[in-house]
């Protein structure tokens, strides 16, 4: 695989220069087409062998994938996309950017590629756009709790259940947190792995009751600054100002995972996918996993939608990214990324086929949250610009921040943000 | 013998180059944020004509005064400060005294620094919770601080930050400018019985006004432009507190997807830039004319 680096292309180039040079077949008649692709880029491991499987099988077709740390890559996408030329051919789309993209006619319509009746209701509905199949489901994604079993023993506190009957509240969370963090060992109680994305916090509010955005998708205020969710996000506050049981500032989400596997957290709301990271990482963790917390007066509401990827319609190479788009759809793919990176399958026929891999704690809670809590993030085009600005305020809210004041404020730019799309 | 005349093409050939740089990298994006600022674009990606739309969308946005408020005040003390900082280093690597080339290298050593890997190396020092800075400070018994957490603290890390890097390179210039000042001088007011003090302010200050005029006129430019801190380190927080316009310009363009409104940004802080860069020539040459 050609990785993003020009060193990458300059190679192969190199290479086949060298083959001209030597009286080989015409370089020209042989060579390869390379799709551009961007892609998530964490970790390697978890992304390498997916495009490795593409080239064997495809040999005609070279992959220059650029990947983009997960902190970067909204951004690497959109200024790429806003050149609106032939590159990348391919990217990776964060589901609930299907409409916003589409909106702007970055995305090819997929639905004559693709056969709906593969995918799980809830991964076609945020694939999308104006009736049409805009974006293609790779995986969908849901929350668990981890908890370090050495730490509660060692603190005497009863770990949570596996029950999603028995879950437990962010109240009985706090307490037991409380008894876990140990400050002069710098050990914490509790953390969130994504503590500024609205991806993981909208819940808190949601639980309370609260609506993240209006029904028709262009009105903050109101919603995102109603009392739900300033309530919400003032007991989050709290975990970090008050009670002192978080790590303040940790807002890229790998640390907080490396913490809980270093020793450092007791209890994690991470995803799914985070067990391969801890498992590979750190194989001597003895750790468990319980459903995601709500709070005591509200009900339990947990995230959910994950990555799909896109083809951008002006890519000169149509039948190539058509192939990549067939082969990156098939069973043998998905169960593949399952391995590496256990998002829950979009296709039906998966958990069809690894039954006896669901029978666990986590899939079984993730079943059941699928089936009953998760709440996709709301359906606007305006969701690139909804989420960097809720984001900013959610930062802010954990450092201090007034929390109604950030909210509102965060509302009322995102009104002015979505003017655009009525 | 029939003197020697340079066709008048070769000058313009030699000049070519760097003209069409200046005009491709400088004047052209300039003009591009002029025109840019009054127009829009639909979600297609066609540009629109919107006339003042953009810049009374601004005036009525309290994010974007109060990010005009957090460039000021930014400006206002750092471009003080660093050029204090800077003439300060350069006084004391003056003296030709054994091992001070090693003292000029080191003070010059974090210009080599990209400012986004001065940003992460940042970040990680003075990181709250895990960051080595406060480790030491907890050692030494004292309070961890929050650095750029704090909404009370974020503005002057980053001024500390940013000077750390800026303040050697500076230095140079005005080292040069030290340099150049005869010796002479200081050594007939020494005997008229000028003490250091007095020989720094009637001497040596005087004579620096050039070379300050010039680092002060860049170094805020340098300033109002600064945006990499503010992206990689702070996303422009918390509260607002070091969300520099530049780093507003590309919210914009980037998040909010806002190019009309990210070329207006960018035409406010060119205009800033020209009225205080103007104004700070004003006031050196008035002082360099008072003093004859």
């Amino acid at each position: 695989m050609a990785k993003i680096a020009r060193r990458g292309l300059g190679r192969l180039s190199l290479a086949a220069g060298a083959a001209a040079a030597l009286g080989g077949t015409p370089a020209r008649a042989q060579a390869p087409t390379t799709l551009k692709v961007i892609w998530m880029g964490w970790p390697d491991n978890q992304v390498n062998p997916l495009m490795e499987w593409f080239e064997k099988r495809n040999p005609s077709i070279k992959l220059a994938v650029e990947k983009i740390p997960f902190n970067q890559i909204f951004q690497t996408i959109e200024v790429r996309l806003q050149a609106r030329n032939a590159d990348p051919d391919i990217f990776i789309c964060d589901s609930p950017l299907t409409a916003s993209y589409g909106a702007r006619g970055h995305l090819m319509d997929l639905t004559p590629h693709l056969d709906a009746s593969r995918f799980a209701k809830s991964a076609l509905a945020a694939a999308t756009h104006e009736g049409k199949i805009a974006s293609a489901p790779f995986g969908s994604s849901m929350q668990v709790m981890f908890y370090n079993k050495a730490m509660f023993r060692e603190a005497g506190v009863a770990p949570p259940p596996a029950d999603v009957a028995q879950r437990w509240t962010w109240e009985k969370t706090l307490e037991a947190a409380r008894k876990l963090t140990d400050a002069a060992k710098g050990q914490w109680g509790y953390a969130f792995e994504q503590s500024e994305r609205p991806y993981q916090l909208l819940p808190l509010g949601q639980s309370l009751g609260g609506v993240a955005l209006s029904q028709d998708g262009f009105k903050a205020s109101g919603f995102i600054d109603g009392p739900a969710f300033v309530e919400a996000y003032t007991w989050m506050q709290r975990l970090y100002t008050d009670w002192k049981v978080s790590p303040q500032g940790q807002f890229d989400p790998n640390i907080p995972v490396e913490m809980f596997g270093n020793g450092k957290v007791a209890m994690l709301v991470a995803g799914t996918f985070s067990v391969a990271t801890l498992q590979q990482r750190f194989p001597s963790l003895d750790f468990g996993i319980a459903p995601m917390p709500y709070f005591e007066k509200g009900k339990p509401v947990t995230p959910t939608g994950a990555w799909h990827f896109a083809i951008n319609p002006r890519t000169r190479n149509q039948s190539q990214t058509l192939t990549f788009l067939r082969d990156f759809m098939t069973e043998e793919l998905h169960s593949l990324w399952f391995k590496l990176r256990p998002y829950p399958p979009v296709l039906k026929s998966i958990w069809d086929a690894e039954k006896a891999t669901f029978d666990t704690d986590m899939w079984r809670i993730v079943r059941h949250e699928l089936d009953n809590t998760a709440q996709p993030r709301p359906a606007t085009p305006g969701f690139r610009e909804y989420e960097d600005l809720v984001r900013v305020a959610l930062r802010d809210i954990q450092t201090g921040a007034d929390v109604k004041a950030a909210l509102s404020g965060a509302a009322q730019r995102i009104d002015r943000e979505m003017q655009k799309y009525r | 013998m029939a003197p020697f005349r340079v066709p008048p093409w070769i000058p313009a050939l030699f000049l070519a180059p760097a003209l069409a740089g200046l005009l491709v990298f400088r004047l052209g994006p300039i003009l591009i944020a002029l025109v840019g600022g009054f127009t829009g674009s639909t979600l297609r990606g066609e540009t629109v004509f919107v006339g003042m739309r953009n810049y009374a969308d601004l005036a009525a946005d309290p994010s974007f005064w109060s990010s005009v408020r957090v460039t000021l005040l930014f400006n206002l003390i750092i471009n003080p400060f660093q050029i204090c900082c800077a003439m300060g280093l350069a006084l004391l690597v003056l003296r030709p005294t054994r091992g001070v080339a090693l003292f000029r290298a080191a003070y010059l050593l974090p210009m080599t620094v990209s400012i986004a890997l001065t940003s992460v190396i940042w970040t990680i020092l003075l990181e709250p919770s895990v960051g080595p800075v406060n480790g030491m400070l907890k050692a030494l018994g004292l309070q961890p601080q929050p650095f750029f957490r704090s909404e009370g603290q974020s503005l002057v890390t980053l001024i500390l930050v940013c000077t750390w890097k800026g303040a050697g390179y500076w230095m140079i210039f005005l080292l040069a400018g030290l340099l150049a000042i005869p010796r002479e001088l200081h050594e007939a007011a020494a005997i008229d019985g000028a003490g250091a003090w007095q020989r720094f302010l009637r001497v040596t200050l005087p004579l620096m006004r050039r070379p300050l005029a010039f680092v002060l006129v860049a170094d805020t430019a340098i300033n109002f432009l600064l945006f990499a801190p503010a992206y990689i380190i702070t996303h422009g927080g918390p509260a607002g507190s070091t969300a520099l316009l530049m780093f507003e310009a590309y919210q914009a363009a980037f998040a909010l997807l806002n190019h009309g409104r990210s070329l207006a940004i960018s035409t406010v802080i060119l205009v800033i830039i020209g009225v205080i860069a103007v104004l700070e020539l004003r006031l050196f040459r008035a002082a360099h004319e008072r003093t004859g």
